[in-house]
């Protein structure tokens, strides 16, 4: 017999003091901090060139990493520590950018959706219906490969692959606010749809929405990573799944892990902390709104 | 009934868009007598070469209006008959290419699903009834770590631990036949992708189950005395499998995906790098089958899901 106490589920809630954003927020949003700081200046601050190749004389590279080379070099002997950093710029260039595209598009089409009803509901719904039902990266590849390959164009195919997810999440966060008491009171003094969708629902549905701007970033990255995979990233530069590619073969990945295992650990680490402070904020916010109802 | 034809015509229209989109973009976008033909698609003077265009224009039905063209093609393709591919001579047809690659994709993708589903349901069960003891924090850890690593970073790690420095499994998929004597071949790969999956099947059964332990039914049931096993798989899993079965719909669509890429990484000859390979050379048919598979796929898996969710809960049947 097992004791009813072992199946005892606990309260899924969150204890009081996690009002208060800590450690565990912290460190993550610190490493995210420190590396699109880093990005942002790379051109000001004292790193090699990542295009430039340090042959030492009589040793074949790739070299291991040393103080020189702090993640050591790939097979062109071209410094690993400073390829990654260039990298970074491209690959969280994409991620925000997309981001960012897919939300203004998907939130608006969403929130009009769910206010305003009726024939366009229904145009929205199965507009987003079709995009989920086209493998995103199937549309991905037809548009990179029909127009060109430049972080533009990348970034805003991975956006629309993003439009359907959004904007059902905010179709479905307006419609459960647009019944609500202040807006029927807003309505009823005579507000515009204008003005209840940017005064009234805005600021609500933009906190449930707020997390998945994180989620949604580190999934850009991935999805940037698996095009690099498939040769379909950027024609030139560096981004993280380039990189990581390029230390993918069998016989660079047996002699000197270095080259792909560098870019794995920086693109895991910052993929983590994004989506622990998604996470995070998702709790903490979903904390404030049980918190109404006890 | 009505429910169910709705749904039926619902699959059938996204497929006709989905082919309409695929198809017009490829054929307005790119263009088709260059891809047969390389460079001298483009000479007017050469009479040769203008022979030759002729020709091409007839065999691969260019010289019809685009609204034809597309006609023709979905006629066939409902019959099973892919049409050509854009090469000079059109051989092999395309229903051939893709008989032969779509096996390993479809096996890799099915040794993907089963173990996701068999790692992550006990896992998330074995985790949503111990919630917030030491060992489900553990296990919270071990979800979180793979659901940030992509399938990818993942494949590589494992090629080099397991592959490389381990040498327990084969690396370089064997093209060699006969299939299915290679399919243990199919393992790591089908690991990478089943991982990252089970753990956020992990992550939402457990949610789930910790809210069905807390009902009443589940009081009833350990008030009678069943076992522990007894009343988590069988009281408690069936009511905290909705937003499983939902993801499994998502993720069937993507786990094609992912295979896709895995396949690149551990040389497996399937459709993932036949689309790669058939991007690269423009050959517009090919793609646009591919196309249609993934998303059919994708369709069905999402009907299936439906199908599921009234076998669940009698009540979405109304």
């Amino acid at each position: 017999m097992t004791s009813p106490s072992e199946l005892q589920a606990n309260e899924p809630t969150e204890p009081v003091e996690a009002r208060r954003l800590g450690l565990g927020f912290w460190l993550p949003m610190g490493w995210i901090l420190l590396i699109v700081g880093v990005a942002l200046l790379a051109p000001v601050l004292p790193l090699k060139d990542p295009t430039d190749h340090f042959i030492r004389p009589g040793e074949r590279p790739p070299y291991p990493p040393s103080a020189d080379h702090w993640f050591g070099t790939d097979q062109d002997a071209r410094d690993m520590f400073s390829r990654i950093i260039s990298g970074a710029r491209v690959s969280l260039a994409v991620g925000f950018m997309s981001v960012a595209m897919s939300f203004i598009v998907g939130g608006a089409l969403g929130m009009v959706a769910g206010l305003v009803r009726g024939w366009f509901d229904r145009f929205a719904s199965f507009l987003f219906l079709v995009l989920l039902s086209f493998p995103g990266l199937v549309l991905v590849i037809l548009i990179i490969v029909l127009i060109d390959r430049s972080v533009l164009t990348i970034s805003v195919t991975l956006a629309i692959a993003g439009i359907a997810p959004v904007g059902r999440l905010a179709r479905a966060a307006t419609l459960s606010f647009a019944e609500r008491e202040f807006v029927i009171a807003a309505r009823t003094l005579g507000a515009r749809n204008s003005r209840i969708l940017f005064r009234e629902l805005l600021p609500n549905v933009i906190i449930p929405m707020g997390a998945l701007v994180l989620l949604g970033v580190a999934a850009a990255i991935v999805a940037e990573g698996g095009l690099a995979f498939l040769g379909l990233s950027l024609e030139k530069g560096e981004t993280w799944g380039k990189l990581i590619r390029n230390g993918a073969g069998s016989r660079v990945l047996r002699d000197s892990p270095w080259v792909a295992f560098g870019p794995i650990t920086v693109m895991f680490l910052t993929l983590a902390s994004l989506n622990y402070i998604g996470d995070y904020l998702r709790d903490f916010f979903n904390v404030r709104e049980t918190g109404l109802g006890r | 009934m009505r429910f169910w034809g709705f749904r039926v015509g619902m699959l059938i229209a996204i497929l006709i868009a989905v082919s309409m989109l695929t198809f017009g973009a490829m054929n307005l976008l790119g263009d088709p007598l260059f891809n047969i033909l390389g460079p001298i698609a483009g000479d007017t003077e050469n009479p040769e070469n203008i022979v030759k265009i002729q020709a091409a224009k007839e065999q691969f039905y260019l010289d019809h209006s685009l609204p034809e063209r597309y006609g023709r093609w979905l006629g066939d393709f409902v019959t099973g008959d892919f049409g050509v591919r854009f090469s000079a001579t059109g051989q092999p047809p395309v229903s051939e290419v893709i008989k032969e690659r779509l096996p390993r994709t479809l096996a890799l993708s099915g040794m993907a699903m089963t173990f996701t589903l068999a790692i992550g349901i006990p896992w998330g069960v074995w985790s949503g009834s111990r919630s917030d003891t030491i060992r489900d924090r553990m296990s919270t850890g071990v979800a979180f770590f793979f659901v940030s690593i992509p399938n990818f970073a993942l494949a590589v790690v494992l090629y080099y631990v397991v592959g490389i420095r381990l040498n327990w499994l084969p690396l370089r998929f064997d093209a060699g036949d006969p299939f299915w004597q290679r399919i243990h071949q199919l393992v790591l790969p089908a690991i990478s992708l089943a991982l990252p999956g089970s753990a956020v099947y992990q992550r939402l059964l457990r949610t789930d189950m910790i809210t069905t332990l807390q009902e009443d039914f589940i009081l009833m049931a350990r008030a009678k005395g069943l076992p522990r096993r007894h009343i988590l798989f069988r009281h408690a899993l069936r009511p905290s499998l909705f937003s499983v079965v939902t993801l499994f719909g998502i993720n069937g669509g993507a786990l094609l995906g992912g295979a896709l890429i895995v396949e690149v990484i551990f040389g497996i000859p399937g459709v993932g790098s036949l689309l790669v390979e058939s991007i690269f050379r423009d050959d517009f048919p090919v793609v646009l089958a591919i196309v249609m598979i993934l998303t059919a796929s994708f369709v069905v898996m999402n009907f299936l899901v439906d199908i599921l969710y009234s076998v669940i809960d009698p009540r979405v049947r109304r």
